[in-house]
């Protein structure tokens, strides 16, 4: 009989078993490392605003926030290697209009204000994008997806934010979500 | 040069020669290795071996290159025009396994989606793994109605050949008992959630509609037989598309070509586009076939006593009205001119959702590569269940599921709050969703363009396949008879929907080569042999008269094993 042990044995072997029997509490440098090595699009005080703007979306709380996750490296790839050109350069234009919006009320660059002073910049901007007629043309709410996608699909975010479990090896249609504690991961 | 060609031909001629590495070929490779034929099988696409060529098989999610494992946009623009409507299933994890649109074009007179895998396996790779019995129903409704052509067999001819592949590949499924929906060789069946629980007990109660657990081919319980292919059971991690590390699901790659190669009596050959079937003028019998390599850029030829087409439903059609000669000057075995007509699908994209409150508490673990099933309930023979107003019948595919983080990427909001919600799973929701019986329609059909070459400069197909009356009729009560389920099961804010769907896009194409009684109005026999060339069999989804409204796979593994003893059997006494 071939038990799940012995499948996930004949995985290891077959594929090298990357995936399975892992448990993270820091962040897996490997991982971080090749996202960091991805190509940049950003200038560095673009990055600036990326690096405050993923964190206030998806802010460290009992579990990390995207900081701690590599999403601001995350998005610069997606910038580079998945958007369309439009689409990056809008979103490239917001993270300027944002430092320019915080010099012109504070002035400091946005990285450089208090998260108070971040919110209340972020706030009407997070309304209009939420509402716009051209959602595709509003680079808030691409920038909010793409932070939001990059969170929990990194090993931090997937693991901790949420479950995630690999190869479940069974499913079990009426299990108390209290058993759980969190949705899936994927 | 005589010598040479000799030499060429010696070296180069099998008892066997099978066109395609799908689910149809991998069956008669199997088969026809397994009763002691030399075999090559011929496919126009790479080698995908088991294991070894699902590169995305365990990739977690932080591995991917692009967001959510999406294709870039301008990616899809440039290559996956057409590969991308299903919506789902082309993905970073996936499109290794899809053509590239660009490099492989076609004509749509009227709007069709021709979504296909060039490699070895196919699309019994990609399959979405449902698995059904045709039944009586089925098989004497063309007759009934005066629809195309009869049947040349009936239920109990391919029963046995049912169990017979069930038995081997592995089902998972309950048995209920209908006539429309026959029972088959199960696996333990695949466990329903609260939400689906609920539903069926209402949904049977008050409205007398069956509800089951999703047919699938997938192990549950495996066999000997099957564990000694390698195969283990089901993991639920619902990644089956990248390919199955844990091969529990049914593919040729994992399973048949396996068997086939056990035998010692197969050879496969990837990179080889059958381009014609080669006549013998003085027997009246195919002597082989012509393949175009296009790595080696040239012309090559095979030789065999027995061919199997098996090249997928409207690659099939092409071979044969490419293959043309003075006995065939319409196309090899077209003297009915019925090969290319008839082409039909299943009608997809209409049903109903809802949302299920109450169940807040409850939720599910493990990924359950399978849905739950309403069997067709319409036109049974049955006052009770007959309808004016369309023919034939659709089943549903549905579930209820909680979704996860992804349900609100863009809405209003940011910061601690709103990461904690989408940290939580959502509410339930269920949806319903039809599968319909399209009929076949004799000017439903394909032809070769010849002003329109791929880029090896081979004529192209020229699509002009529509939905008719009887579709659309259909189609309005698969949203109505949804929500009615829905709304009999208490749940709540039911809506309907009629999303955008054009035939091909349900990706069961099918009819192109149909089997019948009469040599006039048909090209292949009961035995899937061409009517005019008894050494040809055709057992991919061109032999079907009609389309059911159930997932074809398994019909045409058992035409294809049952096709197999046949053909072998005539062989040895001669009369192929």
């Amino acid at each position: 009989m071939l038990t799940r042990r012995n499948a996930l044995h004949g995985l290891s072997i077959v594929l090298g078993a990357s995936a399975v029997g892992f448990t993270v509490q820091a962040l897996p440098a490997p991982v971080l490392a090749q996202q960091l090595a991805g190509p940049t699009a950003l200038t560095s005080k673009q990055a600036a605003v990326l690096d405050a703007v993923a964190e206030l979306i998806i802010p460290a709380t009992e579990t990390p926030g995207a900081r701690a996750a590599g999403v601001p490296a995350f998005v610069e790839r997606a910038l580079a290697t998945y958007c369309e050109a439009e689409q990056a350069e809008a979103i490239r234009e917001g993270l300027t209009s944002l430092d320019r919006d915080a010099n012109e009320a504070h002035g400091k660059p946005f990285a450089s204000i208090s998260e108070a002073q971040q919110v209340a910049l972020l706030s009407p901007l997070d309304i209009a994008a939420a509402n716009t007629a051209a959602p595709s043309q509003h680079f808030f709410r691409a920038l909010k997806e793409l932070v939001t996608i990059g969170y929990f699909t990194s090993e931090p975010g997937a693991t901790l934010a949420v479950r995630y479990d690999p190869v479940p090896g069974q499913y079990r249609g009426c299990v108390p979500l209290s058993q759980i504690g969190r949705g899936w991961a994927i | 040069m005589a010598n040479l060609n000799t030499k060429w031909r010696a070296e180069n001629t099998y008892d066997a020669i099978v066109v395609g590495s799908g689910m149809s070929g991998g069956w008669a490779a199997k088969e026809l290795t397994e009763k002691g034929l030399k075999t090559l099988v011929l496919e126009r696409g790479r080698m995908v071996q088991h294991l070894v060529d699902y590169p995305t098989a365990t990739l977690p999610p932080w591995e991917t290159k692009y967001p959510k494992g999406r294709i870039p946009p301008q990616e899809i623009k440039d290559h996956y025009s057409v590969q991308n409507r299903t919506g789902y299933a082309l993905t970073e994890y996936t499109k290794h396994f899809f053509v590239k649109d660009d490099e492989n074009p076609y004509t749509q007179d009227k709007p069709f989606d021709w979504i296909r895998g060039y490699h070895v396996g196919g699309r019994s790779l990609l399959w979405a793994r449902q698995t059904y019995r045709h039944s009586d129903l089925d098989f004497t409704a063309n007759a009934r109605e005066g629809v195309g052509v009869d049947w040349p067999i009936r239920y109990a001819d391919i029963a046995p050949w049912y169990d017979y592949v069930e038995r081997y590949i592995g089902v998972s499924g309950q048995a209920e008992g209908l006539s429309q929906l026959p029972d088959g060789v199960f696996q333990p069946p695949m466990e329903m959630n609260c939400v689906e629980k609920d539903f069926k007990s209402r949904v049977e109660a008050t409205l007398h509609r069956r509800v089951t657990i999703g047919r699938c081919a997938h192990l549950t319980d495996p066999t000997e037989e099957q564990l000694a292919l390698g195969r283990g059971p089901c993991q639920f991690r619902n990644m089956c598309s990248r390919g199955c590390p844990f091969g529990a699901y049914f593919s040729s790659n994992s399973t048949t070509l396996v068997a086939a190669e056990r035998t010692g009596n197969l050879s496969i050959r990837p990179n080889s586009i059958v381009t014609t079937l080669i006549l013998d003028p003085k027997t009246g019998k195919a002597d082989g076939v012509r393949v175009y390599d296009p790595e080696r850029r040239e012309d090559l030829e095979f030789y065999a006593d027995v061919i199997f087409v098996c090249a997928s439903s409207l690659n099939t059609a092409w071979i044969l009205l490419n293959s043309t000669s003075d006995r065939f000057p319409n196309g090899f075995g077209n003297g009915s001119d019925q090969v290319g007509r008839n082409v039909t699908d299943h009608q997809y994209n209409a049903g109903a959702t809802a949302d299920a409150p109450g169940y807040e508490e409850s939720y599910y673990s493990g990924r359950r590569p399978n849905g739950i099933y309403i069997p067709r309930f319409r036109n049974l023979g049955d006052p009770a269940s007959e309808r004016k107003d369309f023919r034939r019948g659709f089943a549903y595919q549905a579930s209820a599921s909680r979704p996860t983080w992804d349900r609100d990427l863009t809405g209003e909001g940011f910061g601690a709050a709103r990461k904690e919600a989408l940290s939580q799973p959502g509410g339930w929701v269920m949806r319903l969703s039809g599968v319909g019986e399209i009929l076949p329609y004799s000017d439903n059909r394909v032809t070769l363009n010849h002003d329109l070459k791929d880029e090896t400069g081979l004529p192209t197909l020229r699509m002009s396949v529509s939905m008719r009356e009887n579709e659309a009729a259909m189609r309005q009560d698969m949203q109505v008879a949804a929500a009615e389920m829905l709304e009999a099961a208490g749940f709540k804010n039911v809506k309907t929907y009629d999303n955008p769907y054009a035939p091909g896009l349900g990706i069961h194409e099918m009819g192109s080569a149909r089997m019948g009684r009469d040599p006039k109005t048909s090209v292949l026999n009961g035995h899937n042999q061409m009517h005019e060339c008894s050494n040809v069999f055709i057992t991919d989804g061109s032999a079907m008269a009609s389309a059911a409204c159930v997932n074809p796979s398994l019909t045409y593994m058992a035409l294809t094993a049952r096709a197999c003893e046949f053909a072998v059997s005539e062989r040895r006494k001669g009369n192929l």
